[in-house]
């Protein structure tokens, strides 16, 4: 609905412009001869429009990229359970006949293995490995185009001791056809001859669980089963059997109908197992969807700052274009023209820049996106197991969207401050004599202006009422806003604007503290508000009160510098105007990046602690290939090794209030060992358990209940947005044999960096998952002395067999902060756009500011001012707006962030404290100035060399 | 023409053209003047033969092709631009024919920049500045910013802010020309009892009235002087 009342305007907007360029050749003449009558200007205004377009189509590009690439998949759209491998056979048979809406299905035997290389020093190791068993000729057929399976040139299905690898772990392990590959599972090792490599793709890109990457071994049938069999395979998981179904249709069509399908392979399967059926395909789409677009949100809303700042941009470019025109306007006015064709013309013009930039903008929009991208995947790189490739996609959807997104924008900015410009006095115009300040009283102010304030006051009610964060946040401040013009009326303006100004401030930084229920949970667009409120407010705060400088400027009265900088202050406190919107831009891109930088900081610093918090007292965690673990006997036997705690792990399905369809998650079982040294820290639980440990220690033992963190059930980044909390139920689904648990959230840890996910008790979970749940992660405490990484180091050298992977909890949490910081710094990089658009702002400003004040610059160098003092003062002058709004919006933004994190509950459980990046302020601050004097450097230098008996000649 | 003391300024020969790509318009072929210290002296003719660049070659707003330009016995062509600058601000005022008042400076900020520029502390140059607006009748309009200024009044700040400085010459091009007859009445008083004082004055200007006030006038006509003499001469 939202959306069909702004597309409303703009479809009138779109209708009327293209009747005046058709149909009004006067008008149409008007826009086309100011657009080229100065080409470097039109440049600049739409260099500075683009950015907007640019930003929304990167932020599209980058999701649909992170979309594109978790959806590298193939013909498999349903997942079918077997019980066990012996009752593959009879699951197979039951879907030999195919199910309406099918085409095909394809048994699969899988387990994990560890894959090492038989030769070279040191032998390379691919610990997450997966051993499959597949007909190759089947699977061919399977989805009915091989292309897509990733078996077209692989051949006949393997045998004996051949095996084709899949690309990845080629890549890991450097195979190539021909060499050999010993690969440990079940307590065994076999060593395979490689026969062939295939793609990352469909059948044979099969990937896992939380993996994203497929390092496959395709195996001769029977070999999982003849391996499992064996006796040194007790303490392995079980093997998984499955038949994967395609559905008609295409790759992507085919997962359409998957829901009613589910239904009818479960009723076909259900004589032979009650099995669960995962709609593999439609999950990972909907996954996709949701990863895709949770990274727009992220990138789009901290676009939004830079987008506002462009908005600011176009406004001031075009009321300085009318002022630059104010004569030929008048007169216009004066000659007949009419105030809606004024507008209208004025419409042509910003529309021919609109397009433009739009054009320009979605086209620089790739190569943001394209830049966003590369540095994106260094830092997914970071992480080993969660290494994912992007692949970035140009769609045609992110492109078209960007580009009437950021039309839209422009031609709405354009048309409303035409309108603003239209407005004008004719005579005053002619004469080009500035508007005097009047305060009128009209009735129809007074009466907008009580209804602003009563719809304010509504909107802020409302919020409350239905915990409405919109609302809540924005409604004050509406309110205060409104009142201006009615209170006026009895108590002196400056006063009234001043007071609304400061109140619509002060609430904007307690607003999460006094309301903390309707701001729990928040998205990024509350910030984005928030920031808008706070600049709008300071701006304005600063706009009312500017004359007060005039106290200021007067004393400085010198000769040299000190006139230069009195001319320099005089401007823009004159020019309120756009020097508010030049410091709206500034402050509200600064304002952003102080924040980002406060919380990069305090997440940087906080690896110790949340080492602490994550570790119970252990040191090492150790992650092995359950199907060939590393057992508790042999990790203690292991030098250095003081005590283990073994865990238990499953990827069952989860369901909770906020995530209705299932979605696979970690589910992480312990014993007492894990509480033997301490427990992790909870950020919350039910206070019947009265402390933490009482927590811990209840869930161990006692069935049903479990500790999750609030990054459960979640996709993508930002805030969270439904959070879960002590005494919530949800729901475990076991696939294979069907089973479901309702389990209560006992606690809430504080963070989970090694991603354990779901912590329950290690008896109830062999109670309901039996087999499908192994060891596959232990706690280790090294032995007084012992080096952490040592030992991690000695343990991932010598068990290569057990696929072991060990690392100290530390250097898990350093490399995930590492990470986290630097989507922070991709974050503060993306801001830079929005700096650079204050800046181009600055210099468009300054470029024009030259040729309205040829006349003055040029009588002040006929009575004697130096040409370096002119350029000086235009730098001073630039440098004035710069720091206001760098120190405005940094100060706006360390008042929140400490408000937000003394104060507030919403992240007042994390106890981050507050400490001021001081070496990333000073950074900012320093670029900032530096970039905005090389920006402005052109127009001073130019006002420089006014020769004066010229500027005079032309301005008299 | 005769001499009444010493020569204020000195010109020779000088030549001005203008070059818009390949088109070349000699504005000055030639012109020699001399104006004695405590003349007032006008300059005359039809528009675009060359007045307002007479007035700016002469007090070095811009550039001459050929000749030389004495001011005080100084050949201002011959200085660096920064030095003509602080000459200028040293010894010349200008008065233009649309004010060019700074319009973000009050009526007392516009008067006191020349007397900043030559190094005037502060206070003193408020104070001088101050004294000056009450000569000229705007003593109580100080803090006001021009746009809050008439025409008039504007123009008289603007012959404030050239005389503060006491400058050996005064340039007015134009002085009353954006202003009616009443209103250029007391700015020409005003220059009439500057030149009593024995200001230098040099005042370009198309309005034969306002002409035949000066003691002395020159007619410019296609870059040349064709005339010059005692304005009932002439």
């Amino acid at each position: 609905m939202p959306g069909i009342v702004l597309l409303l305007p703009v479809v009138a907007i779109v209708v009327v412009t293209i009747h005046d360029v058709v149909r009004r050749p006067t008008l149409r003449r008007l826009a086309l001869r100011n657009v080229t009558r100065r080409r470097g200007e039109a440049l600049l205004v739409v260099v500075g429009s683009l950015i907007a377009t640019a930003i929304i189509t990167a932020s599209f590009l980058v999701g649909d990229t992170l979309g594109a690439s978790i959806t590298q998949m193939g013909p498999a759209d349903e997942y079918v359970p077997a019980p066990s491998l012996a009752r593959l056979p009879d699951i197979a048979a039951a879907l030999s006949s195919p199910v309406p809406g099918t085409d095909g299905t394809l048994p699969v035997v899988r387990s994990g293995a560890t894959a090492a290389s038989v030769h070279g020093s040191p032998r390379l190791a691919e610990p997450h490995a997966a051993m499959l068993e597949v007909d190759f000729a089947a699977a061919r057929r399977f989805g009915g185009d091989a292309g897509a399976t990733g078996f077209a040139g692989a051949g006949s299905t393997p045998s004996g001791v051949d095996a084709v690898v899949a690309k990845d772990l080629a890549r890991t392990l450097h195979l190539k056809r021909g060499d050999s590959v010993d690969v440990y599972a079940f307590g065994t090792r076999l060593r395979l001859r490689v026969r062939g490599v295939v793609p990352r793709l469909g059948v044979a890109g099969l990937a896992v669980q939380d993996q994203t990457n497929s390092p496959n071994v395709f195996v001769a049938p029977g070999t999982i089963a003849r391996l499992a069999a064996r006796p040194t395979a007790r303490l392995a998981s079980v093997p998984e059997a499955f038949v994967l179904v395609s559905n008609d249709g295409g790759v992507f069509s085919g997962a359409t109908h998957s829901a009613a399908i589910r239904q009818r392979l479960e009723a076909r399967v259900r004589p032979v197992a009650a099995v669960s059926v995962t709609t593999t395909k439609q999950d990972l789409l909907d996954g996709a969807k949701e990863a895709s677009k949770s990274f727009t949100q992220v990138f789009a809303g901290i676009g939004a700052f830079s987008v506002i700042a462009g908005i600011l941009l176009l406004v001031n470019i075009f009321v300085m274009l009318a002022d630059e025109r104010k004569s030929e306007l008048g007169m216009l006015r004066a000659v007949g023209m009419r105030r809606n064709q004024l507008v209208r013309a004025f419409g042509i013009e910003g529309a021919i820049y609109a397009v433009l930039a739009g054009v320009a903008g979605t086209v620089s929009g790739i190569g943001i996106g394209r830049l966003i991208v590369v540095v994106a995947q260094r830092l997914f790189n970071q992480e080993e197991r969660f290494r994912i490739q992007l692949r970035f996609a140009v769609t045609p959807h992110a492109l078209v969207l960007g580009l009437l997104i950021g039309l839209v924008i422009s031609l709405i900015t354009v048309w409303a401050t035409s309108i603003r410009v239209g407005r004008l006095n004719v005579i005053r115009a002619i004469r080009d004599v500035p508007e005097p300040h009047v305060v009128r009283r009209r009735l129809r102010t007074m009466v907008l202006s009580g209804a602003g304030m009563a719809f304010g006051l509504l909107l802020f009610a409302s919020g409350v009422a239905g915990k409405a964060w919109f609302g809540a946040l924005a409604g004050p401040p509406i309110a205060l806003f409104s009142c201006i013009p009615l209170l006026s009326a009895v108590v002196p303006r400056r006063a009234v604007a001043s007071l609304a100004c400061v109140g619509a401030l002060a609430w904007a930084v307690v607003a999460f503290t006094v309301l903390p229920k309707v701001f729990d949970n928040v998205d990024i667009p509350a910030f984005v508000v928030q920031g808008v409120i706070l600049v709008s407010a300071a701006v304005a705060l600063l706009a009312t009160n500017a004359d007060l400088s005039v106290h200021l400027t007067s004393r400085l009265s010198g000769a040299g510098t000190a006139l230069a900088a009195r001319l320099g202050l005089a401007y823009p406190v004159a020019r309120r105007f756009r020097t508010s919107m030049l410091l709206g831009m500034y402050a509200l891109v600064i304002f952003t990046m102080t924040f980002l930088a406060v919380f990069a900081k305090l997440f940087g610093e906080q690896g110790p602690r949340f080492s602490r918090e994550q570790s119970a007292g252990y040191d090492v965690l150790v992650d092995s290939n359950p199907y060939d673990p590393a057992t508790p006997q042999v990790l203690r036997a292991q030098p250095g090794v003081a005590s283990v705690a073994p865990l238990l792990r499953a990827f069952p399905n989860f369901t909770t209030t906020y995530r209705t369809k299932p979605m696979s998650w970690p589910l992480t079982a312990f014993d007492k060992s894990f509480l033997a040294y301490g427990q992790p820290k909870l950020r919350n639980y039910a206070a019947r358990f009265g402390s933490e440990r009482a927590t811990w220690q209840a869930v161990e033992s006692t069935p049903d209940l479990a500790i999750v963190s609030d990054f459960f059930l979640r996709r993508g980044g930002g805030p969270p947005q439904n959070q879960i909390h002590p005494g919530d139920i949800f729901s475990v689904y076991e696939p294979t044999t069907g089973r479901t648990a309702r389990l209560t959230v006992a606690g809430v840890t504080t963070s989970d960096w090694v991603f354990n996910g779901v912590m329950v008790g290690t008896p109830w979970a062999q109670s309901f998952f039996g087999k499908d749940i192994a060891l596959a992660r232990t706690y280790v405490r090294v032995r007084p002395g012992a080096a952490g990484e040592e030992v991690a180091a000695r343990l991932t050298g010598g068990l290569l067999s057990h696929g072991v992977d060990a690392r100290t909890i530390s250097s898990i949490v350093h490399t995930r902060l590492q990470q986290n910081e630097g989507f922070f710094t991709l974050m503060e990089g993306y801001l830079v756009l929005g700096l650079l658009i204050g800046i181009a702002g600055l210099g468009v400003v300054m470029v024009r500011a030259v040729r309205e004040r040829r006349r003055q610059i040029g009588v002040l160098r006929a009575i004697g001012f130096p040409a370096r003092l002119v350029r000086r003062a235009f730098l001073f002058e630039a440098v004035v707006i710069a720091v206001q709004g760098v120190v405005l919006g940094m100060v706006l933004a360390l008042i929140v962030s400490y408000q937000l994190l003394a104060n507030s509950k919403t992240f007042n459980d994390q106890q981050l404290g507050f400490k001021v990046p001081w070496a990333t302020l000073a950074v900012v601050l320093v670029a900032a100035m530096v970039a905005s004097l090389v920006a402005i450097l052109g127009p001073a230098t130019q006002a420089s060399r006014i020769k004066p008996a010229v500027a005079l000649r032309i301005a008299d | 023409m005769p001499v009444t003391g010493s020569d204020i300024l000195d010109a020779r020969g000088v030549v001005k053209t203008y070059r818009t790509g390949a088109l070349e318009v000699e504005a000055l072929r030639g012109v020699d003047l001399r104006i004695p210290r405590g003349q007032y002296l006008s300059v005359m003719g039809p528009s675009g033969n060359g007045k307002t660049t007479l007035l700016n070659c002469l007090s070095g707003l811009d550039d001459i092709d050929e000749g030389t330009v004495l001011v005080e016995g100084e050949d201002i062509h011959a200085m660096a631009d920064s030095r003509r600058t602080e000459y200028r601000a040293q010894h010349m005022g200008f008065i233009f024919q649309t004010f060019n008042l700074i319009p973000v400076f009050t009526a007392v900020e516009n008067v006191e920049l020349p007397l900043l520029l030559t190094g005037v502390k502060a206070g003193e140059a408020r104070e001088r500045s101050h004294g000056m607006l009450d000569r000229v009748g705007l003593g109580h309009r100080t803090e006001h910013r021009p746009a809050e200024l008439s025409g008039g009044e504007q123009q008289r700040v603007a012959v404030a802010r050239a005389l503060v400085a006491k400058p050996a010459i005064v340039w007015a091009d134009e002085p009353t020309g954006n202003l009616d007859s009443q209103t250029a009445k007391p700015v020409l008083e005003l220059l009439g009892e500057l030149h009593a004082a024995g200001q230098t004055l040099v005042v370009v200007t198309h309005d034969a009235g306002i002409g035949a006030m000066a003691e002395r006038m020159v007619r410019v006509q296609d870059g040349r002087i064709v005339a010059d003499g005692r304005p009932g001469e002439i």
